[in-house]
Order: structure tokens, then sequence, then C-alpha cells
């Protein structure tokens, strides 16, 4: 049994493998979401505002991205598949998870001065930009992907950046600490767009490419559904498409919330009838 | 690595003066000869052939094809494998079939992909043929008899294929994963390894359509 799924030279079937590291890893953030959960609740206190839902969405999806068989597929078959996980571990998961730890999970870090400054220090806005799209740029180069991938280490490293980099990216506009001031409506809106500007350019060069660009899966046994050219070209539209919805959704919420807030309707239960009602018909 | 490593062998060969008459090499007469570089190629430089590419296999139409005849005057690359194979056979032919689709076809046109089968007890000649127009129609198929394609294996300096099968009916074929390129004249032959790449095939192809002289890690 292998720990976590890798690019293998063998031929894909639909045996199910199930990769030992991913479930211990998902055990464990699932225990310790339930342990921060109970803490909540001897308080007597909602401990997620209702939006804990959101937190096991986030671990289902997180473990579906890393197992089999999208994590198989990913791991050394389909680019395509590797760049679906990248939108779920790197991009959905992360911000669910976020909205949906309860609040004490953050609030313990109000008491830790030293790790209140390290986290403060990586998801400043400008550190998270450079971070994540440093992740990006990194972790889809080709040459780290034909290295990395074809060991469990390695592939494990690049999920493990890709979750760390989705972490930190969605802190500044999910803003979990109470204690720091919120990033303002505007700039997190502009501060998603600044995040799609890179992954656009590199969907372009995935799309566009005339030869496969990553040797892993040009080599891998095929899968009999894609070329790998068109495997390619699939990566690049998910990433250019997928990655722009989930952002640009994100966008939209902050964009309504923001208008809800300019502009509340008027309370009408409180308000008698308009001044012209009452003399119309008089 | 393995290949940039090769690569920057080659490239250093053909710097060093291995391959390469420079111009700053003037001659006695103070003309300097044509510069006649050597181009690095992926594919390992084999002696020629000789009577070894000479052999006659049924095609997929069950017609007789004298190898060195049908593929004269083209670059003839030839691979030996079977239909059934999970692997290295069908991302060989697929990089194949992606190169030639985009090359000039002045280019393509010169190249003949010739397939022979090692498991010719599965791979009937409809089999061979619907299995290669899944990559390209003019892909050739060859079939003969397991004897035959294992002398001319080992005639070309190939491991021949071994081909096992256990009594419920599981076969398991073991065979080189190379591909031999012959040059038009037939006085050149390489062998390219699994792991070669598109970008290689595209970059090599046209050097050894032209006729270019080319250079590898082996020779420097």
């Amino acid at each position: 049994m292998r720990w976590w799924c890798s690019a293998q030279s063998i031929a894909w079937d639909w045996t199910w493998r199930p990769y030992i590291g991913v479930w211990i890893l998902v055990a464990l953030m699932a225990a310790g979401y339930v342990w921060l959960s109970r803490a909540e609740t001897d308080a007597r206190t909602d401990a997620t505002n209702g939006r804990g839902w959101l937190f096991w969405l986030g671990l289902f999806l997180f473990w579906a991205a890393l197992d089999w068989p999208l994590g198989a597929l990913g791991g050394g078959y389909l680019a395509s598949a590797h760049m679906l996980q990248f939108l779920l571990v790197g991009l959905v998961a992360p911000v669910l998870l976020e909205l949906g730890l309860p609040a004490s999970a953050f609030a313990r870090l109000a008491g830790r001065p030293a790790a209140l400054r390290v986290v403060r220090f990586l998801t400043n806005p400008l550190m998270a930009l450079i971070i994540f799209n440093s992740v990006l740029v990194i972790t889809h180069h080709p040459r780290i992907i034909d290295a990395w991938m074809p060991t469990q280490l390695g592939s494990f490293g690049i999920d493990a950046l890709w979750f760390f980099a989705g972490l930190v990216f969605w802190w500044p506009v999910v803003c979990p600490v109470p204690e720091r001031p919120r990033f303002p409506d505007l700039a997190r809106m502009g501060y998603l767009f600044g995040n799609t500007i890179i992954a656009g350019f590199l969907a372009l060069i995935l799309v566009f490419a005339d030869l496969p660009v990553y040797g892993v899966y040009e080599l891998a046994p095929p899968t009999g559904w894609l070329t790998s050219r068109e495997d390619q070209q699939i990566a690049g539209i998910l990433m250019k498409v997928g990655g722009a919805l989930i952002l640009w959704t994100a966008m939209s919420v902050i964009f309504f919330r923001w208008y809800r807030r300019e502009n509340p309707e008027p309370d009408v239960t409180s308000a008698g009838p308009p001044p012209s009602h009452a003399g119309a018909r008089g | 690595m393995r290949r940039a490593v090769r690569a920057a062998l080659a490239l250093a060969a053909v710097g060093g003066g291995g391959c390469d008459a420079g111009p700053e090499r003037g001659t006695e007469d103070g003309v300097a000869p044509p510069v006649v570089r050597a181009e690095p190629v992926v594919g390992t430089v084999m002696p020629a052939a000789g009577a070894a590419a000479e052999f006659v296999l049924a095609d997929t139409h069950g017609r007789p094809y004298d190898f060195l005849e049908e593929t004269r005057g083209s670059v003839a690359m030839l691979f030996f494998g079977f239909t059934n194979c999970p692997d290295v056979c069908p991302v060989h032919l697929a990089n194949l079939a992606a190169v030639l689709d985009q090359l000039p076809s002045r280019i393509s046109r010169q190249v003949t992909v010739v397939f022979v089968t090692v498991d010719p007890e599965r791979d009937t000649p409809e089999r061979v043929r619907e299995w290669l127009d899944g990559f390209d129609r003019d892909f050739v198929g060859l079939i003969g008899d397991a004897e035959r394609v294992h002398d001319i294996q080992l005639g070309l300096g190939l491991p021949p294929a071994v081909v096992r099968r256990d009594g419920e009916g599981a076969v398991d074929v073991g065979h080189a994963s190379h591909v031999m390129v012959f040059s038009r004249e037939r006085d050149r032959r390489w062998v390219y390894p699994f792991g070669t790449r598109q970008s290689d095939w595209a970059r090599d192809i046209p050097r050894l359509v032209e006729g270019v002289p080319t250079a590898t890690a082996e020779e420097s």
C-alpha cells in the first residue's frame, strides 16, 4: 500500500487503492475539528456561527482530491486531473476549512503573540499574494512536476505547498481573526482579481503549447480517454475557467455584501403609510 | 536529467571541435571550408544495419512488405511491440503521430513509421490495422511468424521480445522499448529509447530527414 499518490509506470485500471497518508491526515483534521467544537459547546456558544458544514465539505473535497481515483489519476496519468486537484486542494478546500472552523480556533492565536506575528506576516495581503503566486508558478513548472511527481514524498510536497498557499491566500479575504482589522471590501476584490493574472498566463501556456509541457503525463501509460495534448489543454482550461470561477464567485459575494451594507433596504414594518396615500382619496 | 546531461555532453563535443569545422579554422590558401555543424540528437548512433534490415513481412492487408524497398528514400522508424501493450507502445506511437501531424508535410511525408508485432498470435492483421489507425492511418503494420521476427530483432541488435503464456491464458510480453531510426540513405541508424519526448522528436525528425550531420553523447 502506498501512503501518497505519485506517478507510477503501470497501466491505469479501476482497482481501488487507498492512500494511507491521506486518510491519516484527514482523520487528524477531523479529530482536531471535533475537539475544537466540543470546547466551544461546553461554553454554550455557537462554535461556527452555523457554518460548521463548510468545514466538513472542505474536508471531504480535500480527501476526494487526494485519494483514489482523482489522486491516482492526477499523480501520474492526467495533467487535467492534476489541475483539478490543484483547484480543490489549493483553492476550494482552504477557504471552506477557514470559514467552517470555530472562532475559538482563531481566538487561541491571540494568546500566542509569537504565532500571531508569524501569521500576520504570512497573511499580509501583499505577502499572501507573493506566496500564493510563487507556489503556483513553482509547482506548475515542468522541471518541478517531472522531478517531484514520480515520488510519494515529492507528490506530497506539491500537495502540501498548494494547501499551505491556499490557506495563506484566503486568510486576508476570510480574515478569521477578530483581533485583526478586516481587509476593506474593495481591496479584497482587487486582491482576488490580482490573483487571477498569473494563473491566467500559465493557463494560456498550457492551452496553446504545441507540445506537451509535462513529461510525466506525456509518457504516462495512456488511459485511453485523451491524447496528451488534449489532456494538457483541458488542464489549461480548468486552470483558467475553474480558477476564475472560484475567485469571481468570491468577488461577487464580497461585492453584493458590500453593496447591501452601503445601500440598506428601508425598514417597512415600522414606517407608516406614505403621505400621498393618506390624502389620495380624500 | 540524464537527457540533459547527454545533451550537454553532445553540445560539449560539438563545441570542442570533435565534429565541427569552425569558421576560424582557415585553410592554407586562406579560404575557409564550409561549416558543417553536427547537431545533437537524442538517439544513440548504431552501426549501419547492413543485411539485417533486409527483411520481408506481411503488411496488414496481407501483402508482402519489403522493408528496405518500401521505405526507400524516407527516414524509416521501426518499432517492435504489441497491440495489447499498456504503456510503452501506445506512448511511442502516440508521440510520433502527434509530432508528425504538426511537422510541415514536406518533412512528415518523408518519414515512414513501421510497427512490427512481436505477439502475432493475438495481433491479427485486422487488429493491428485498427490499433494503428487510432494513431495514424499512414503507419505501417507488419506481421510475421514469431521465429522470423525474433531473428530480425537479433540481427538489428535489439533484444528479442519474450512472450510468456501461463496456463490460465494470461500473456506476459517483454520487448525492446526502442524506436530504431534509419537514415534515408540507410548508411546510419539511431535508437531512440522510451522516454523520448515529443519535443525531442519535433527537433530531431527534421534534422534526420534533411540529413543534417548528427552527434550524440556516445560519439563524444
